[in-house]
């Protein structure tokens, strides 16, 4: 079995959340893992 | 999902970013296969004597929003002072007048919304004005006067010394763009991280979105900085398409955003006056007053219009509308009519939907490209 692809997202507020969103329905075995310095997310969309 | 984790390095040889979990303050590397880059942008604050006062305010995010609202509950501030004419210092003035609040508003100009035409500011300042916002022109601020806890009880500007029980800056925005310009991503003449159609930048297998990058603008065909949530998301869907594989492509804005001063609303698309000019149009505009519904139907609000257009080609290249109702969807049409390049004669002959609830027979932006037409070399 085969690694499976890594997609780090910097940024949880309206980029961010759109992107992974995106992309984990393009490709559901991709691992997504997104970083936000304060404590919520979407907060700015 | 990690919140609270600041991202402080991105290595794009070794296919890594340097992360500080901001709750222990430990950092730790993580790999990435494809990486992106959606960090926002930051509020601008100016830097004068004494402007770290805990009571001096910005408002980006939530967590800002709280802040103010903690603040206003617990100390009952009754006068606040609003720094900058652009969107969120409107939308604050509306806020703090709700919370009871003497609100001035200090502009470097005459007008606030000074990036909008002159016809439309003077709507919000008359807006503004009939519902008790003090409105200050050409105060440049200078310094603020700090009590012994270290809150600001006045500011100073060229003009005068004002007292205040709060601040609230609001000058602005600023790409973040430091981790990414370190680590070797291009920046555009804006400032902003430079992208493409696609989202990618120059790095291999590092995409961008958001407010921390540029946008493309059809109307002027440059690459411009359009900080606005709704063109972060759709940049976001290419950036993360791309990312997992696809072939997306975001091939730009025209350059719409709406906002609302307590009843006033605003909207615009494409290029103002002096921007269209910039870029080497033969700029000539109308501006018109028309009822946003048949006259007889209650609500009906005036509405004015300002149509930009090139005297020469008759394109249209922007439009600005205030007006009480229905100015925010019609502006939808005109950001088409931009998307699809159209002229004032295209537009003056549009099939729109009409009954007396809605518009008027001619409805304003109708009778706007109607009168224009007039303007344009035949």
């Amino acid at each position: 079995m085969s690694k499976k692809e890594k997609l780090l997202i910097i940024g949880g507020s309206a980029g961010g959340p759109s992107a992974a969103a995106r992309a984990k329905r393009v490709n559901p075995d991709l691992e997504v893992t997104m970083f936000e310095q304060g404590r919520f997310i979407s907060y700015g969309s | 999902m990690k919140t609270e984790h600041r991202v402080t390095k991105i290595d794009p040889k070794g296919k890594r970013i340097e992360v500080v979990n901001l709750a222990n303050s430990q950092t730790q590397w993580f790999s990435y296969d494809q990486l992106i880059i959606a960090t926002g942008a930051r509020s601008r604050r100016l830097n004068l004597p004494g402007s770290n006062a805990k009571n001096i305010f910005t408002l980006k995010d939530l967590q800002d929003g709280l802040r103010i609202k903690n603040y206003i509950d617990e100390k009952r501030p009754g006068q606040v002072a609003v720094l900058g004419g652009g969107f969120i210092g409107l939308e604050m003035c509306e806020a703090f007048r709700l919370r009871n609040m003497e609100a001035f508003l200090f502009c470097r100009r005459d007008l606030p919304a000074g990036n909008l035409e002159k016809e439309i500011s003077e709507k919000i300042l008359k807006e503004l004005q009939e519902n008790g916002v003090h409105f200050l022109t050409y105060q440049e601020p200078a310094a603020f006067r700090l009590n012994s806890n270290g809150e600001v009880t006045s500011l100073e500007t060229n003009q005068t010394q004002f007292p205040a029980d709060m601040v609230l800056m609001a000058v602005g925005v600023i790409p973040n763009v430091e981790i990414a310009n370190e680590a070797g991503a291009e920046l555009g003449k804006t400032g902003a991280i430079r992208t493409d159609a696609a989202q990618r930048t120059n790095l291999t297998d590092i995409y961008t979105a958001g407010d921390c990058c540029e946008v493309f603008n059809l109307v002027s065909q440059d690459w411009v900085y359009t900080p606005l949530g709704d063109i972060a998301n759709k940049q976001g869907r290419v950036a993360g398409e791309n990312a997992a594989g696809g072939k997306a492509t975001f091939s730009g804005v025209v350059g719409s955003a709406a906002f609302k001063v307590f009843e006033l609303e605003v909207a615009f698309t494409g290029l103002g006056m002096q921007m269209a000019r910039q870029y080497g149009f033969d700029v000539d505009s109308q501006v018109i007053e028309a009822e946003s519904k048949v006259g007889y139907m209650p609500g009906s609000k005036r509405i004015l219009i300002k149509l930009i257009f090139d005297r020469q080609s008759g394109r249209l290249l922007g439009a600005q509308m205030a007006g009480k109702e229905g100015v925010a969807r019609r502006i939808n049409a005109l950001a088409v009519a931009l998307h699809q390049k159209m002229t004032i004669d295209e537009i003056a002959r549009l099939d729109f939907a009409y009954a007396p609830p809605f518009s008027s027979p001619m409805d304003p932006i109708l009778i706007a490209a109607e009168q224009a037409t007039k303007k344009i070399q035949k």
